[in-house]
Parts: structure tokens; sequence; C-alpha cells
């Protein structure tokens, strides 16, 4: 081990180097129920070139790289399961590029939520975001999670474009048009996601880090709304907004459109845990819909107006019950706090998960939303077997593309100091996952002990994936352990 | 590459040598037109393709292999005779072809049959008694020459000269004599006087469509020639088969225009709206049913006069003086939609594939009497679409339809009533209007 | 050399003898030229063989039982969906099993969800007329809407309305593919249930097996079932209207319409579509050429000649339109807003709405690509690359320069800067280059300008739907990724150990170079022993017959 952190250094040089047991040691946990795993040694690169000697070490040794892009986790991917290198991506932290002619923008992959959204808003400029992303996240690590946007209404969906990878045996590569020779000086600006010659792009998505290391990608950026208006409607049916939801997104109406249950929403909103949380959560409707109407830049206001009368119609001749206003009883200012909340990252140190208790379990996966009151009242049931109280689920639905699919998504949340308690939220967790699945729950992020679950059922795929992981990577040298490598 | 002098001669394969290397596997020929594809149901126009799946069943499939013929690449085999005349030529892929790209499918499988004949492998054992029938009797069906009259209702009273020729046809004689009968008592009705030929013969449909092109030429010289001596101005029919024969193969075969044929050839539907038009025919009696039309191939996509061209071809495929195309944009098909629609009482609906998209009936063109289970077959699936529109009766312009369509309905045992437009349009003339002036 | 009798009993025995066919006619009804893409070009007249024979199966159960028993017996295998591709879609090896797919035309639509679920049998034309019924469409690629849906979903798959729309390869959901060696692989939801409703991977995403940036014309397997996301349209019905040839579709202008403006400048045609893009207004955007309103005016070959060459450099360059889709998803109320934004952008730029006809007979129902041969009888897309509008531009005008020196024999085109047009909302822009020629004239120079697009795209950093199976791999693998090829080849051998899907791809178009005379003067990269690459036994089937380029006679039965 001695000659490998020599050459590390010799690499990284010794600022970007360490193998301190009090360093090393923070990268062993994150904030999931995953077992602790700790890595040997930990550097932070400055560039491709350097990762891909790195890799090229680790081949010639067998040993595992983790690479890691934020000191944000919330799912255990980046816990080294069998030691290694951890490879802390988070002094690549560039903005490559703001393309605005474009709407284009390059970013290494240590660009976290906060430097970007900052930079984009100075030129009134966004990117499309999933909900309440953690400042300190890596934004191109979430949109290949796959993180699911907020908004509902672009046909193209998906922002990323083409990237810069290193493949787990070294070489340098980029994809889509990127991939064209010397980029980026070229016409070329890597707009296209696509080949060349096969999709690699599609291999990094959801891949938590095993079949390579993204070094920067371009993402799709639009401009910021003129004007908005925040409609909000309280739920006691689901079922009911649902089809109402079916129904308005189809005619594309609106932008981030999404339903919290009312502890989700309370959490959220809250000024402060101590104060004001209790009386939120009690006052709240069982769900609310968020609906954002937007005007752009010419026109915004003719925009917005031909969306709301189409959508007052609708609520008018079709759905009575729905009551959208541009305020929720009780709430002072709610649309205009969720307005704010919903385009940047979370604002506060404590991300909005751990607000209520200091930790939180994620059970999400994509279905039809017609499906979701099935799934809600299963995983009810479930919890109350394993003694999690149903109320103390947080819930969000966020429909997709006009309401094709949706992201249905259960936090439990825990204390992690209560031991018990975390034994009892991992039992249900682990209690779920079969049951969802035979339910029909599609999960396309299997994290942690879901995946074993999942890739046991699903066993075409499963077998496809290695025999391709083990083209990419013959040395099973990254991040093994994750998915069902 | 030199310009190269084409023709329009079905008598020479190399004619077409153009049309069968360019054809680019579009499938323009079997799909309905895309503008009006009805969905996953319906969407084909070329029964062959439809039944037979196989690409070579296809016009793609025979432009290849009639290159590959042509360039003696490739031997006749029973499979090469089975896809060359499992055909009705029903020309949907001519004008499919030519929505886009006018190359001359149609007269590419005509002149493949006129070489089949040539090179000795056809006519099939199947067509070779109806081939001796038209050529001894002068008739299809091989019945008695002098019986061909005998549907002549004795009320109607012939001229002895007038505009107006009727030319009965085999089918109406022998087979349909309801529809020759209703033909004339709508001429009768309408005060047109009109003659019937003296030694009516087949018009040679069958032997021209098989390849048989000498014989049927032989036919064509002998029959114009009786009208020409007949000195009518119109020779009317209420069969498509010999519509199209008369109209269009005759001057084909000639090398003449159709307007150079001495007389026009008027198929009853387009008489019958010109009739109505003038006021001459009223069609006041309702006629309460619920009724479809059935596109005729030879009535629609085939029936635009004939203009013989003769040329060169150069650079890029450019004709000089231009090939005058047929593209079947000025079929017959809106006079027999104005006289079903002006009848009193017609609910009238339109079949799914309608117009130069019309599905054949199967029958045409030496397929009913070679691959009856595949005339069969084309009538079934045209059925299938009949139902789907909610109709109750399915009219059609030709006895051959109405034949191929009636004998599956009685086999199946189903309820679908058939007619043939003459009769629809005798049903609707008042009582007192027929009876003879 | 006749196909193998006792492997075609066993085929038979899959499918039933209704179903397969060794006969020599048969198999020549499937040949690929004389015309189509590419076909009179030396590759098509070189590489393409009839097959040997030809099958017909009805379920993915078949189309595996038939890939199994290619493996075991080293008999290649093309899968032919519709076989419009030209000569790339066609068998390249000799006395190869032709899969014709046009039996799994299923098709079934989750109007609720807005997705079809079809088999590869099932074309565009088909798809749109089921979805529009239901308020519903999608884009049907520029190839038209003959084309089986599944195979220009992974091959293709845009055209002007992908401005709304976006690309193909996220309209791909649940998916069935039947790899190489006769496995099946269950894509998206598939993998964990029968709703093929979604399309992500569970983790890694094997949707990226099914294609690149374009497809790879069958050499990784067959998609036996996909299903097709539908996108929302608006309610009023699009009328079929006229009769053969003219037939368009009329458009309820209150909610679907084409507008064409007269721009001042090329430049301007461009600041409009960014303009637009902006503003996010439109359902389509694109440049118009003069060469499209001359075909669209012509009713016949001889009438296009004789307009277009009343036409030159001067004329066509001054010929600045765009044209622009406007459709009211919302309401109509959506359509008038955009309408005056648009109006505020034309006139910004000092443009002219110019009166355009209510109909459509190009985009929505594609129902007259075909008419790309009328002119000329040969025509391909040499290139037809998604990038930015920048790159679009750079990338057309950069190409009518290399035409000049190939024009004749090219069709004089007058230096005329393409077609091109936005796409995403503006987040990419696409060029497409269409050339033209006489199949009877000697095309020698046309292969030689094919292969000179791919180097001049290396040369200036272009990007280019045309790498793996298009052009030669060797040539462009190493200046892409780089060493893209590397990889394709891994993944091709891993899941096609025999070589017998579609063989010699993605090696064809290196194939070819090797072995005709006129293109070795061109050959300046290195490429391995291509024979050794593939089984010895499939090399062989693909070596042509000594100098003989026109292609074999068939065998007698």
């Amino acid at each position: 081990m001695h000659s490998i952190s020599e050459e590390l250094v010799k690499i990284v040089g010794p600022d970007n180097f360490s193998a301190d047991d009090f360093v090393v040691e923070k990268y062993s946990r994150d904030f999931s129920l995953s077992p602790r795993g700790r890595p040997n040694f930990v550097v932070w690169p400055r560039s491709a070139e350097e990762i891909k000697r790195i890799l090229e070490l680790a081949n010639k040794y067998k040993i595992p790289i983790v690479p890691v892009s934020s000191r944000v986790h919330f799912y255990g991917t980046a816990i080294p399961k069998q030691g290694g290198i951890v490879i802390d991506l988070t002094r690549m932290n560039r903005i490559l590029e703001i393309d605005e002619l474009n709407r284009r923008v390059r970013i290494e992959a240590g660009v976290t939520w906060k430097q970007l959204v900052e930079e984009l808003r100075k030129r009134g400029l966004r990117v499309l975001m999933p909900l309440l992303p953690h400042s300190k996240r890596s934004v191109v690590t979430d949109f290949l999670e796959r993180e699911v946007p907020t908004n509902t209404v672009y046909d193209y969906g998906e922002p990323l474009q083409s990237m810069e990878v290193v493949w787990p045996t070294g070489e340098i590569f980029r994809t889509g048009s990127a991939s064209v020779p010397g980029y980026p000086d070229s016409p070329s600006r890597g707009a296209n996601p696509a080949g060349p010659g096969i999709d690699f792009y599609r291999f990094l998505q959801g891949a938590q880090g095993t079949m390579g290391i993204v070094t920067w990608a371009s993402l799709k950026i639009e401009y910021l709304p003129k004007i908005d208006k925040v409609f909000l409607a309280p739920v006691t049916d689901l079922s009911y907004i649902i089809e109402f939801l079916y129904r308005i997104l189809r005619l594309r109406i609106g932008q981030e459109c999404l339903l919290l249950n009312k502890l989700n929403l309370a959490i959220i909103l809250s000024d402060s845990m101590d104060r004001d949380f209790e009386k939120l959560r009690t006052s709240l409707p069982p769900w609310t819909l968020i609906l954002i109407l937007s005007g752009f830049r010419r026109r915004p206001e003719e925009k917005i107006r031909y969306e709301e009368e189409t959508l007052a119609n609708i609520v008018k001749d079709e759905f009575r019950e729905v009551q959208l206003s541009e305020s929720l009883p009780g709430v002072l200012g709610a649309g205009k706090r969720l307005l704010k909340l919903l385009r940047e990252p979370w604002p506060e140190e404590t991300y909005w998960k751990h607000r209520y208790k200091g930790g939180c379990a994620s059970v999400f996966f994509i279905t039809k939303p017609v499906l979701a009151p099935k799934f809600i009242s299963k995983t009810q049931e479930v919890a109350a077997e394993h003694g999690y109280l149903p109320e103390e689920i947080g819930m969000y639905i966020q429909p997709i593309e006009h309401n094709r699919a949706c992201h249905l998504e259960f936090n439990f949340f825990y204390d992690p100091n209560d031991l018990n308690y975390v034994e009892k939220v991992r039992g249900l967790c682990r209690a779920l996952y079969p049951i969802l699945l035979n339910e029909g729950a599609f999960f396309t992020r299997p994290y942690g002990e879901l995946a074993k679950v999942a890739y046991e059922r699903a066993g075409s795929y499963t077998s496809v994936l290695r025999r391709l992981k083990k083209i990419f990577d013959p040395n099973n040298v990254m991040n093994p352990g994750n998915l069902c490598f | 590459m030199p310009k190269q002098t084409v023709s329009l001669d079905v008598a020479k394969l190399e004619n077409f040598i153009y049309d069968m290397s360019r054809c680019i596997k579009c499938k323009g020929c079997t799909w309905v037109d895309h503008i009006y594809m009805p969905g996953i149901k319906f969407s084909t126009r070329c029964p062959s393709a439809t039944r037979y799946l196989f690409d070579s069943y296809g016009a793609y499939g025979k432009m290849r292999i009639g290159l590959a013929l042509a360039e003696g690449k490739i031997q006749y085999n029973d499979k090469l005779l089975h896809i060359l005349y499992a055909c009705t030529l029903c020309g949907a892929c001519d004008v499919g072809c030519k929505r886009n790209l006018d190359l001359e499918i149609e007269l590419t499988l005509e002149a493949l049959r006129v070489k089949a004949v040539k090179d000795g492998k056809a006519p099939l054992t199947q067509h070779r008694r109806v081939a001796q029938n038209i050529m001894a009797q002068h008739n299809s069906l091989g019945a008695s020459q002098e019986k061909r009259r005998n549907w002549l209702p004795q009320e109607i009273k012939l001229s002895q000269k007038a505009e107006v020729l009727y030319f009965a046809g085999c089918s109406a004689s022998y087979h349909n004599p309801e529809i020759a009968q209703a033909t004339v008592k709508i001429l009768d009705a309408a005060g047109v006087p009109f003659t019937l030929l003296e030694d009516e013969w087949c018009c040679g449909n069958i032997l021209y469509s098989i390849g048989m092109i000498d014989e049927a030429r032989k036919i064509a010289r002998r029959n114009i020639e009786e009208v020409r001596k007949n000195g009518a101005g119109i020779l009317l029919t209420s069969c498509a088969e010999c519509y199209r024969m008369w109209k269009v193969d005759y001057p084909k075969m000639l090398n003449i225009a159709t307007a150079d044929l001495g007389f026009k050839v008027l198929h009853l539907t387009e008489y019958v709206d010109e009739l109505i038009n003038k006021g001459l025919l009223k069609l006041t009696k309702p006629v309460s049913l619920r009724l479809t039309y059935h596109d005729a191939c030879s009535l629609s996509r085939l029936s635009e006069p004939w203009i013989p061209w003769q040329g060169e071809r150069g650079l890029w495929g450019v004709t000089n003086p231009p090939i005058p195309r047929r593209r079947g944009t000025n079929g017959v098909y809106e006079n027999p939609r104005r006289i079903l629609q002006s009848i009193p009482g017609v609910e009238f609906v339109e079949m799914i594939r309608k117009r130069e998209n019309a599905f054949c009936c199967g029958a045409g063109r030496g397929v009913k009497e070679a691959f009856p289970d595949f005339a069969a077959w084309a009538a079934e699936e045209r059925l299938k679409e009949f139902k789907e529109v909610g109709a109750e009766v399915l009219v059609v312009a030709c006895p051959w339809c109405k034949n191929n369509f009636s004998e599956v309905i009685e086999a199946k045992g189903e309820k679908i009533k058939v007619f043939d437009i003459s009769e629809i349009i005798l049903e609707a003339i008042a009582t007192e209007a027929r009876g003879g002036k | 050399m006749t196909f193998p009798e006792e492997v075609y009993s066993i085929l038979e025995d899959i499918v039933g003898h209704e179903y397969i066919s060794a006969d020599p006619v048969i198999c020549e009804g499937y040949r690929a030229g004389p015309a189509g893409y590419e076909c009179g070009l030396g590759y098509e007249r070189v590489m393409t063989r009839v097959p040997g024979c030809v099958i017909m199966p009805r379920t993915t159960e078949e189309v595996q039982k038939i890939v199994k028993v290619c493996n075991r017996y080293k008999i290649p295998y093309v899968p032919y969906s519709t076989g419009f591709y030209g000569a790339r879609s066609h068998p390249h090896a000799e006395n190869a099993l032709l899969i014709d797919l046009k039996r799994m035309n299923d098709l079934e639509i989750d109007e609720k969800h807005l997705y079809a679920v079809v088999g590869p049998g099932v074309i565009y034309s088909q798809l749109q007329e089921e979805a529009m019924k239901r308020g519903m469409y999608i884009v049907i690629g520029g190839g038209g809407s003959q084309c089986s849906a599944i195979a220009n979903m992974i091959g293709d798959g845009w055209s002007p309305l992908s401005y709304r729309i976006g690309l193909p390869h996220r309209r791909i959901l649940g998916a069935e593919l039947v790899l190489p060696d006769g496995e099946l692989l269950r894509l998206g939801s598939l993998a964990l249930q029968d709703d093929p409703f979604w399309g992500e991977g569970i983790g890694p995403d094997l949707r990226g097996l099914l294609r690149g940036y374009t497809g790879h014309r069958g050499f990784l397997g067959i998609v036996t079932k996909m299903a097709i996301k539908l996108l929302p349209f608006q309610p009023e019905k699009l009328e079929p209207t006229g009769v053969s040839p003219n037939t368009a579709l009329q458009l309820p202008e209150n909610r679907v319409k084409w507008i064409n403006f007269t721009m001042p400048s090329f430049e301007s045609i461009k600041k409009a579509m960014y303009e637009i893009a902006k503003a996010e207004i439109g359902a389509a955007v694109t440049r118009v050429p003069l060469f499209w309103r001359i075909i669209a005016r012509a009713s016949s070959k001889e009438e296009f000649w004789e307009l277009w060459s009343k036409e030159n450099e001067e004329t066509v360059n001054a010929f600045f339109v765009l044209r622009v889709l406007l459709i009211g998803f919302t309401s109509e109320k959506q359509l008038e807003y955009e309408e005056r934004v648009l109006m505020d952008i034309v006139k910004e730029l000092g443009g002219e709405p110019r009166r355009t006809r209510p109909t459509d007979e190009s985009w929505f129902k594609n129902a007259d690509s075909a008419g790309m041969w009328l002119m000329c009888g040969g025509y391909v897309s040499v290139d037809y690359v998604i990038e930015t509008i920048e790159h679009a531009t750079a990338q057309c005008k950069n190409f009518a320069q290399l035409k000049r020196s190939y024009t004749p024999p090219l069709m004089p085109d007058y230096a005329d800067p393409g077609w091109f047009q936005s796409f995403e909302l503006g987040h990419q822009g696409y060029s497409e280059f269409l050339i033209y020629w006489d199949p009877d004239e000697d095309t020698t120079r046309v292969d030689h300008f094919y292969l000179e697009t791919s180097k001049e795209n290396i040369r200036k950093r272009f990007y280019t739907a045309l790498l793996s199976s298009h052009q030669p791999l060797y040539l462009t693998g190493p200046a892409y990724g780089p060493n893209y090829h590397k990889w394709l080849l891994e993944i091709k051998k891993e899941f096609d150990p025999n070589f017998v899907c579609h063989p010699p791809f993605p090696l064809s178009h290196d194939f070819f170079v090797e072995q005709v005379e006129w293109m070795k003067p061109l050959k300046d990269w290195e490429s391995p022993n291509l024979n050794v690459i593939l089984p010895k036994e499939i090399a062989a089937r693909i070596k042509t017959s000594s100098q003989n380029n026109e292609g074999e006679k068939t065998e007698t039965s």
C-alpha cells in the first residue's frame, strides 16, 4: 500500500492526497442507513488527466475507486464497500461555459446547485430543478442519477447533453457531439447527448459511479420566467386531483406542478420547526397541489392569461371540487415562498428532509399516477405493521411529462440516535421493496438494499448489465458493491 | 449515358427498365395514401401484398423480379408465374407510386405478362380455357353466341341508329342480366334511344390482362371497326372492365389516343350523371337504404384516357417530350357518388378505403379464373370493411365485383346485399317514368 | 450456394411453411437495389446480396428461436422491417437469412398515459393516425410515413416537429430486444413487469444499446416490441383532402397553422430561430430552401427541371424563407398568443409573412418523402446532424462548398446552403445535406464524395450522423470520442460472438473501401485486417466475387 500512496501523491500532489484516519473516516458514512465503509485513501484531482492516471493505477493494483462529487449523499452510493481510493471531485468545480445563445451550460462535476443557480440567476437563466436539491450537492450527479424535475411541461426533458467521462480503464472520452476532435475548440458545442456510435450517456445514467467518472457535462438551461403565478389547491381526495392533473397537464398548462402531503409541506414551509411546524402540520390539508403558471420573455401576461382561462374553464365545467387559489388558508404568503423555494436549492444548512427528526429514509419509484393511491394505502398498511405511524410518512408525487407517469416518494423520518427506531425504519424499507415491486412499482434508482431485490427480479437485465460492465470495467474497480456489481 | 428511345408500348419490356430500376421500396404502392391512412386496420390497398406477405408479391418485389427477368438473371418457375398472375392489376400500386415517383408500375406489370406469354410460359393452364372461349365463342364463359342477346327485355325497343350504343359485355349478357336490363330500362326512362352491336363479341379483357396481346389486339381492331360501322358517338357500358378495355387498352394496343377512337366511351355512372344534370332523368322515388359504394378499379384508378407516347429519356431520367402521366386523379369517383347521394331516402356512407385508395374486390384480370381462393379472400377482406362502416347494402359498378362479393357472401352465409348501381338507379326512377315512351 | 436444407427445415418448423421461402424468385424480390437510399452507388452494387432465404416470424419467441438457430449453424441474418432504408438494411453476406418482421404488427395504445406499444411491422403512418384519433401525435421521422416506427426510432427519428418534441432517444419507453445471440433483453419497466410504460433502466440504462446518435442498422439485435411516447396534440381533426397525387391534410387554422415568412437575409433567419426559441413558442421552425419551393410547384420531373434550370446561385442565395408551425395545444388562444409573439419577432428582424396554404403533406403525415427520388432517380442524405443552430449553419455552408467540386455527377444545386432548422426549442439546431445523382451515370465520384464528407467533418470538427455503420469505422473511430469504435466493437463482440447479426456491420464501409479499386486512393487511415476481426467463415461470405461489381447472378432453383 505504501507504493500506492507514493504514486497517488505523484499524480495529485501532497495537498490533494490524504490517508489520515480523521479525513478518511468522514467518507465512511452519509445520511443514509447504509453500513459504514472506509476508503484507504482520498484524493482530490483537478483534471481528467489526473483521474486517468489514478484509474490506471487502480487497475494495475486492482484497487476499488469510489468517485464522489460532493460531500452530501443520501443513499449510500459513495460509501466505499471494499475500501480503496475515494476520488473526490469537489475541487473540480468550475463553471466552464455559459452559452446563452444555445441555452447551454457546461459545468464540472464538482459544481454545486448553489453555485450554479446563483451564477445563472445573474443572467436571468435557470436550469430545471428537482425538488429542493441540497445546495451543496453536485448538479451533474443529480441529473446523472435522474432526479425528477418539478417542471412537467417540456417535451424534450432530460437536461443532460454531452459529457466528458474517464472510463474505468482510464481512457478519457467525450460523449455525444462533444466527441468531435478538438472539442471545445470546434463548431460543435456539445448540444447533442447521443452517440458517437452507441449511446454511452445512457450507461452512465443511474450508474452510481460504477461505469466511469464524469468530469464535466453540458446541460440545457432556460430563461427565468418574467412573471409567475402560483396556484395552490387543498386536496382531500387524491384520486380526484390526479384526474384533474391528467386533464390539465395534457394541455401543457403550467411549469412546476407537484403534490406534497401535509407532513412534507409542513416541514418545507415551516420557518422554524420549533415554532410553526406543529401548527402547520395540523392546519394543512392532507395534500396540497402546487401549480405555477409562468410568462416568458415576450408578452408574458398574455401567456399566463390564456393558460389561466383554460384552467378556469376546466375547473368550472369539469372539476368543481378543485379550489385553486393563489393562497393557502392558514399559511401567509405560501405561494410566494414556494415559488422562491422551488427555483432555488434548499437554503438552509439542515436539509429539509432532516429538519423533522434528523434522519430520513426515502423509498421512491416511477409509476402511473392513477396507481398512486393504491401504493399509498399499501405503504401505509405495511408501515403500520412495522410500528411506523402512517401519519408520520412524508409523501411527494411528482407528475412527469404531461402526467404520463409520476415519481412517487415516501419519506420515513427517524432520529438517528434512536437505534430501535432506526431498525424499525430499516425493517420497514426492507419489507416494502418486494411488496411494492409486486404491485408494479418501477424502481429505476436501486440504492442500497433495494438493488439486490430489484436485480434478482430483473433476470435478463441484470445479466446483460453485468456483461456490459465487464467491457468498461474488466477489473471491477469502479465503486464495487453497488447495483448488481 | 446516351439518350434512350422509349415508348409506352407494353409489348417491349425494355421500355420499362427505367421504371423497374427506380423503385425505392417506399411501398407507397401497398399502403393506403398516408394522408388518408385510416389507422392500424385497413391500411393497405394491394391485395397481393396483403395476402401473400412476401415483399416479392408487392410491386417493389415485382419490379425487382421483372428487372432480373429482363436482364436474363433469373429463370421462370411456378413461383414467378404465381407472383405475376396472382394480381388483379388493380392499379393501386400505379397510383400509389405516382403520388410521389411517377413510375409506370401498371404498364410494367402488363408488359411482364406479355413477356411471359411471348416466352411461352403463359397463359397459365387455368387461363387457357377462358382464352379459348373468347377466341372461339367470343365470350369468356364459353356460352352460346346466339344466346348473347337473350337478356334484352321484350318491352325495350332498339333503335336502328342512335348516338348511344350499349355494350352489354359477357358478364351482363350471360351471368348478370339484371345489370343489362336495368341499364336499358334507365335509358328508356330517360328517353334515350340506343343500339346494340349486331354481333357483340367479348371485349377481350381476359386476353389482354393475361398478356395475350396479339389476340387481344385482333379483337380490339374488330370491335372498334364494328362500332365505327355502327356510327354511334357514345359506347356505353355498365361493366368497369369493359369500360377500361375500350377506353384505355384498345387505344393502348393500337398506339392511338382515346380521343382518336372515333367515339366516346362512357360508363353508365358517367352518362346517368350527365342525364341528371341535363334534367333528362329524375331520381325521385325514395330508396330507404343505408348504402356504401365500392370503387371498381377499372372505373376509378385505371380509367383515365390513354395518350400514346414515344420519345427520348436522358439525364436525370427526363423524358422528351414529357410522358403524359395517368395518375388516377381524374377517375370516375364523383359521378356515382353524386348519383347515389341525390336519391331521396338514401343514407350514404363511405367505405374506409375509397376512391383511389379502394381495396380491389379480387376478381379481375384473370385472378378469379386462376386463383379463386385469392379472389374470395380479397372480397372477404373488403367485406370486413363494409361491416365496419355499418352499411346495409354494398353498391358496385361492375358485374365482376358484384359476382365475387355475392359468392363470398353466400358461402359465408352473410346477411349483406350487393347491388349494381344500375339496379339502384332504376329503383329510384318513378314507376311512371319507366316503361317506355 | 443454396441455403442449407437442414437449417431450412428447422426454421420451417418454427414459423410454418407459409412463412418461409428459399425460392430464388422470392429472394430476388428482396434485392436492395437498384433504387432506394444509396442504391446505384458503388456501395450498394458491391456490398449487397440477395438473401438465401426469407422468413417471417410473428412473435418474439419465434424471433429468438430463429436467431438461436442462426447462431448454432453460423447463418448470417438480417432484421428487416420494411426494407426502405436501402442498401444498409439488406444482407451483405452470401446466402444470408433475411428476417422480415412485417407480421409483427400489433398496436396497442394507452391513451391516458400517452404511449403506444408496437411491433416492428407497424409503420408511422398507422401509428400517427391512431394517435391523432385520440388527440395525440408523434414525430414521423424524415424517412417518411412508410418507415417502421421501431426501426426509425432506433435509427434516426426526427423531423421539424422535433423542435417541440425533441430527440427520439427520449421517446423510447419499455422495449424488448432479442440480442444477437438470441437471448431476450427486456428494457425499461419491462425489466420488472409487463407494462412497458417507462423506459429508464434499473440503474444504468441499457437503452444505450439500441442506438447511437443514429442507429446500428440492425447489427446489435432485433427489437421485437417497443412502447413509444405519444405527445398531447389538440382536439381538431386534420382533414385529409384531395385526390392522388395532390393529397394533403387540411389544417384547422385556429389550432394548427404554418406560416411562411420572407426574411431579409440568411443571418436574420438564424436570428429569428434563436428568438423564437427563446420565446418558447412554436411547434416547428425551419428554413425553406428554394429547392423545396420548386419541388412543391412542379407537378412532374420534367416540370421540375424546367423550373430549376431557370435558377442560379444568385436566386438560390437570395431566397430567405422561414417556415414556422404554430399549434394551439392549450387552446385557440395559445395559437393567437404565439402568433402575436412570432409577428413581433419577425417584424423586429425585417421579415414579412407570406400567404401560406392551410395544408400539410410533409410533416404531420410525411406522405411525400418518397418524392426525394423524383428529380434524379438517385438520392441520399449524406449527413443529418443535430447540434446547435450555429453548427448547422456553419456545416451547411461548408458542405455546399465541398459539393461544388463533385457537381457533376451530383445534381447542380447552385451552392444552396441547404435546409436547417431548430430543435428542442432552440437548444439544438439541425442540418441535413441531401444529394442527388443519376444512377445511370458514372457514380464513382459520388462514392468519393460520400467518403470525403466524413473526412471533412473530421477535419472541420463537425459532429455527424454518419458514424458506425455508415462510414469506415476505422476512419471515424479514432477521431470521435476518441476511439468510440473500440467500445463499439467490444460490445459487438460480447453480444454477437459468432458475428452472425448483419455482418459485417459495423465494418461494412471498411470492407467496401478495402475491396474496390476506385476507393483505394482515398484510403489514408489505418485499419487492421478485417478478415481477422470477423470469424473466417463469415468474412468469406462478405468478399465480393473478384471484380464483379454489378452483383452476381441469382441461383436457379
